[in-house]
């Protein structure tokens, strides 16, 4: 043949081999080298040195140090060329080790083309095709048996409990885990402590309500009381939407009539959201499903003992249903303007339900029920006795209560950590006052407002804020000793509560004008009038300030020294309340509707 | 006469098989050619859904990644002080090594008009860590996003990355409009 | 913008506010007036669809041509040639995607998720191998496979190995075969794709234990030929049960054998059968007594690998990447100390619901728990049907090649004296 003669003609075989040989050890070395630079490239990423970064942040702490500098320049320029290198040597060192193994192929198969023979006839002709299959059937049924047998036997020790973890999961939260141990152990400790101060306390031992009580796994992403948890209008939440159109449902998820009206705001917890709603003969909880938006039950609060005959009289502004429920995951309690404080499980089941006594409040009681480990946070500031209580969810009975000499007040509760510990900061005339949550005991008083205390204060960094229309608004340095920085009376709420971050703070009037001052020296930063009347309080959410006008629409700016909107989303509906937030999502209860906004 | 018999048998049994085998593919080819795409398809990241994670950069096949990061220069908003380009906490606003946030420093900028700067990708040095874009995205207009560079993908059956990506912001898109930037419309 | 503004913006800049809204224009495009116009965005375009068509032109001409080449011609020389060019247009030009190989995943995926909708190509390349297989044997695996090619051009010093040792390791591309389908068909993972050993030399790319593997492979693939198809290429399985029953296959002698023996030793694959004496025939009750016991054995071998490999499920289906995140979730929501996965933390952000997580891995998981039964059920009944065939003798007089094994590379047709 043509080619066949054409091969031969070419070279000689020793050549071939040699030529094989050359490039065989050539790829091998090139293989080891790529080895080498792999091992190498593993062992320092020049991409993400820390040595760098470490001498960046010194510099940043002394930028005058322009050694430093010069070190940080070279650093780099050696780092990106040594990455840069290493990766040019192993794109080359392929393709060159590619190049080797193929002509040492080629060499190869040539050597083999040209060397082949007719083969020889093998001497024995042992036909064992019956041996050959003996020992096949010996060594499946052997080596077959020896892996079956190690299977089944990993097979009975493995444990599969991950789909009833999971299917669990869905309906009901499995029992058991840390989160009920702590609520239980801190039962424990808050009865120790306070069973001088009430005597009721010590029955909260016999807990009448199941101690396999439900946790929700994710426990960070609910909105457990009115301005999120603690109440101090800050949510940590994610992915918050900033653009939505109630008119043409962009962005809205769902939107559910809620049959009763009410000025509270939704709470959230695992997958559902709660709203109270009443009117003067009615008081209705409602538990919506989260995701759907469907009212998974509805609980009509009635046959509470104590409650009184004549229903309250109560301001068209104020309403039946203004405080805000909380939940804790394990429960649901609201409070209405007669008094009635009832628990139901997540279910709706009741769990305990009383009267607190007639609200002696001349608009109608407001003040937003607040949680504390396992208690209930009620201010009670009405005509006869203020007071503030805590009430345990579980039994419903009081753990403590403080009386405060105040007149009549509207503002919720603020649950804060104040670095050392934990206190509950309340704004009446004439004080703002922080009490211990766990016995109630007072800790601190200024006396720095006055009139009929709406707004509740905001707490950031050790400073507390307090405002009030007539009054002023006053910056608290806390402490033992607690002393004001600064006031002003500019610009004043009566219905929003402020919110802060460690620089600033963020007010907003009735009549629509938001403000945001210096935290630490008061110094006004900006004003910007938005025309309509605000019912609800400014929330702090990734940065960002969202404050709901009367109309419905939210002004959604950045929480800082110069105003910058984001964007004003017009739900289309009135509204009053605060929003509550979950990752991704805002709820949002207008005069009739419940909203979910989210992407 | 008996071992013919049998060779027919078999015969018979082989192609009734055969047969069998051949009716069964086709169903199989009609069935899902049912449910075909109707074009090509080609790997695309989510903006989005992109948390900037810096997988991208070490997790694709190939030893350069495919994906890198594209400048929508429709977005951006020319800023001295770009999050994108400069590291957090930087005092001075210049190109030195020291105040770059792209640890190859693939991102170029240029001076336009006092104080408005045009950046743009040098895309031979860039890894797709995703570094600026997360800078960008937190400060800025988001101008900056990761994307698959079609010219380098190989459009594996299943991309390595959308197999580890946290945020599961990989999906076959269209060949027709293989990009998902957001803020710039795909010509195609 | 005056310094003011830059000052207030870098001290924005620098107190660390996180937060991650997409397309917000914070700040506006500048209204320039220097007269600078603003360049357009660049983006490359993807390979034209065109040109997935032609690589399937390409590839239905390769397999007619090797059918011919094989069938017709009985050419090594060409059956070799065009291997090489599949090698380097398959394999080096194309990437070595999309294979047939692979393709089997995407087929069992579609036909179990109607959801999920394929490419043509995917079909056609899953198909038309299958289909001429079914009238030429494997002519594919001769010369248009790029991971074929790629270990067919090493074998240089191919040993013979035994023929039991073959059978026995020849049941390992049936189990890679259950577990390939059972991960595609619950949409979790494509682990041919993965532990593809030679498309890391086809890119240049790969991580290095890919690199190891396949090296390795081609070190094996000198002394013992085509180890990845012989004993790992699940596609191949197919091939093998399909060839079986082709219509026309590549014989040893283009007529009758004369059993010179000449190509006794000629297959590298250890593809050739044999002629059986009859002096080896065992008596024929004993057969009969075995097959039975075989076959009654076999129902009962699937219940148990079916039983056993159910066991399993969770550990396979933990490779999900769902199933995986609810599972990290909920330890994490068990452990709070712990700092939580990337994916957690992601997942947690994004704002979407747990419990329709929870539901979906459920879901999964209640599908991988079917599937498991099923591999095992497969597993038991190839093991089966195995013992069950070593029983069986079929009586030849000729050297033919095997049709299930053959590749049909046509070494075996030079060897033979037989020209007419």
């Amino acid at each position: 043949m043509f080619k066949n003669i054409d091969i031969k003609n070419l070279g000689s075989d020793r050549l071939w081999s040699r030529i094989a040989l050359v490039s065989g050890i050539f790829a091998l070395l090139i293989c080891v080298l790529l080895i080498a630079n792999y091992i190498q490239i593993k062992k320092a990423d020049p991409v993400n040195m820390k040595v760098i970064n470490s001498l960046v942040e010194r510099l940043n702490q002394d930028p005058t140090d322009s050694k430093l500098r010069e070190e940080i320049r070279s650093l780099d320029l050696l780092s990106r060329k040594a990455y840069f290198t290493t990766k040019w040597q192993i794109r080359t060192g392929g393709y060159m080790a590619l190049l080797a193994i193929g002509i040492m192929v080629i060499a190869l198969q040539i050597i083999s083309y040209r060397r082949r023979i007719i083969p020889q006839v093998p001497k024995e002709n042992d036909d064992n095709t019956m041996l050959f299959q003996k020992k096949a059937r010996t060594w499946i049924v052997g080596g077959g048996s020896i892996i079956l047998a190690t299977a089944i036997l990993f097979a009975i020790l493995a444990t599969n409990e991950l789909k009833d973890n999971l299917s669990g999961k869905t309906i009901s939260q499995e029992t058991g885990s840390p989160n009920s141990d702590i609520t239980a152990k801190v039962n424990d400790s808050v009865i120790s402590d306070t069973s001088s101060l009430n005597q009721t306390a010590a029955d909260t031992a016999v807990s009448s309500v199941d101690q396999t009580a439900p946790v929700v796994a994710d426990s960070k992403d609910n909105f457990p009381t009115f301005r999120g948890p603690g109440g101090n209008g800050i949510a940590t939440q994610k992915n918050i939407p900033v653009s939505w159109n109630g008119a043409s449902g962009a962005n809205i998820l769902w939107k559910t009539s809620i049959p009763l009206p009410g000025f509270s705001s939704p709470v959230v917890w695992g997958d559902k959201v709660f709203v109270t709603g009443a009117n003067a003969t009615k008081r209705e909880v409602y538990g919506f499903d989260r995701l759907t938006g469907k009212i998974l039950w509805t609980v009509a609060v009635e046959n509470v003992p104590g409650t009184p005959a004549q229903g309250p009289k109560v301001s068209s502004e104020t309403g039946y249903a203004a405080p805000t429920a909380a939940t804790d995951g394990v429960g649901v309690y609201a409070i209405f303007s007669n008094g009635d404080l009832i628990a139901l499980d997540m279910n709706g089941k009741k769990l305990w339900a009383q009267n607190l006594g007639a609200p002696g409040n001349h608009y109608g009681h407001s003040s937003s029920l607040m949680l504390y480990k396992d208690m209930l946070i009620i201010q009670y500031d009405q005509k006869t006795s203020p007071k503030l209580m805590a009430i345990s969810v579980k039994t419903g009975k009081l753990v403590w209560s403080t009386i405060r000499p105040v007149k009549i007040s509207w503002a919720s509760p603020v649950i804060v950590n104040t670095g050392k510990r934990t206190e509950i900061i309340l704004a009446a005339e004439p004080y703002v006052a922080s009490y211990n949550p766990t016995n109630g005991q007072e800790l601190w008083k200024i006396d720095c407002i006055s009139g009929e205390v709406g707004p509740s204060v905001a707490y950031a960094n050790g400073m507390v804020f307090s405002v009030n229309d007539y009054s002023k608004l006053a910056a608290i340095k806390i402490g033992a000793q607690p002393s004001i920085l600064w006031e002003n009376t500019d610009y004043l709420s009566d219905i929003p509560s402020p919110v802060a971050t460690d620089k600033y703070v963020f007010l907003s009037t009735s009549y629509g004008l938001a403000v945001c001052y210096d935290a630490v020296s008061g110094e006004k930063y900006w004003e910007k009038e938005f025309g309509n009347s605000v019912f609800s309080s400014p929330m702090i959410v990734e940065g960002k300030v969202y404050l709901l006008d009367r109309t419905g629409i939210m002004h959604i700016f950045k929480a800082d020294k110069e105003y910058k909107s984001l964007s004003d989303p017009d739900l289309g509906e009135k509204s009053a309340c605060t929003p509550a937030f979950t990752n991704g999502k805002i709820y949002i209860r207008g005069d009739k509707n419940l909203y979910c906004i989210g992407k | 006469m008996d071992d013919k018999k049998q060779i027919k048998r078999r015969e018979f049994i082989n192609t009734g098989v055969r047969i069998g085998i051949g009716v069964g593919l086709g169903a199989i080819g009609v069935v899902l050619s049912t449910r075909t795409l109707s074009g090509k398809s080609v790997w695309q990241i989510d903006p989005a859904k992109c948390v900037q994670c810096g997988k991208c950069a070490t997790s694709c096949v190939l030893e350069q990644s495919a994906v890198k990061c594209v400048h929508v220069i429709e977005m951006c908003g020319y800023c001295d002080l770009c999050g994108g380009y400069l590291r957090p906490e930087t005092k001075e606003l210049n190109t030195a090594a020291e105040s770059q946030l792209c640890p190859t420093a693939a991102i170029a900028r240029k001076f336009v008009e006092e104080p408005f700067f045009e950046y743009h990708i040098i895309e031979e040095l860039c890894i797709g860590c995703g570094k600026c874009v997360k800078g960008c995205g937190a400060f800025g207009n988001g101008s900056l996003q990761l994307q698959v560079q079609h010219k380098l993908c190989v459009n594996c059956n299943q991309c390595a990355i959308a197999r580890v990506c946290p945020s599961e912001a990989f999906s076959r898109v269209p060949a027709t409009a293989p990009y998902l930037l957001k803020g710039f419309e795909n010509k195609k | 913008m005056n310094k003011n503004a830059r000052v207030a913006i870098l001290i924005i800049f620098t107190s660390l506010l996180v937060f991650n809204i997409f397309g917000i224009q914070r700040f506006p495009k500048p209204e320039f007036e220097s007269g600078y116009s603003q360049p357009e965005t660049q983006v490359p375009s993807p390979r034209g669809a065109i040109f997935e068509y032609l690589d399937l032109a390409v590839f239905i001409g390769c397999l007619s041509l090797i059918s011919w080449l094989v069938i017709k011609k009985r050419s090594r020389k060409g059956v070799f040639w065009l291997s090489i060019f599949s090698l380097l247009y398959f394999g080096f030009y194309r990437k070595g995607c999309i294979c047939p190989v692979g393709s089997l995943q995407n087929i069992s995926m579609a036909l179990f998720n109607p959801e999920y909708s394929l490419p043509i190509t995917a079909i056609a390349f899953f198909v038309l191998p299958l289909g001429f297989t079914l009238f030429f044997g494997r002519t594919f695996c001769a010369g248009v496979c790029p991971l074929g090619a790629i270990q067919d051009i090493f074998a240089f010093r191919p040993v013979s190995l035994k023929s039991w040792v073959q059978s026995l390791l020849g049941l390992i591309p049936f189990i890679y075969l259950g577990l390939a389908v059972l991960f595609a068909a619950t949409g979790t993972d494509f682990i041919v794709c993965r532990y593809d050993p030679f498309v890391g030399f086809f890119r240049h790319n790969a991580s290095f234990m890919m690199f190891a593997i396949g090296g390795i492979l081609l070190l094996i693939s000198v002394f013992i030929a085509r180890p990845y198809c012989r004993f790992l290429c699940p596609y191949g399985v197919l091939l093998n049960l399909v060839s079986r029953f082709s219509k026309k296959h590549l014989s040893i002698a283009p007529s009758k054998c004369i059993s010179c023996r000449l190509c006794e030793d000629a297959c590298p694959f250890g593809a050739i059968d044999k002629p059986t004496g009859a002096k080896n025939k065992e008596q024929s009750n004993v057969l009969v007594k075995r097959l039975i016991l075989y076959c009654l054995i076999t129902p009962l071998l699937m219940g148990v690998c079916g039983w056993t490999a159910s066991k399993y499920h969770e550990s396979f289906a933990k490779v999900n990447f769902k199933v995986r995140l609810a599972n990290e979730i909920m330890l994490s929501a068990k452990t709070e100390t712990a700092q939580p996965a990337l994916e957690v933390t992601t997942f947690r952000a994004s704002g979407k619901a747990v419990e329709k997580l929870y539901a979906e891995a459920a879901r999964i998981v209640d599908r991988f728990y079917i599937g498991s039964w099923f591999l095992g059920g497969f597993i038991g009944l190839v093991f089966g049907l195995t013992l069950a065939r070593f029983t069986l003798v079929q009586y030849r007089t000729e050297y033919t090649t095997n049709k299930g094994t053959c590749f049909s590379c046509a070494r075996c047709v030079d060897y033979c004296p037989v020209k007419e």
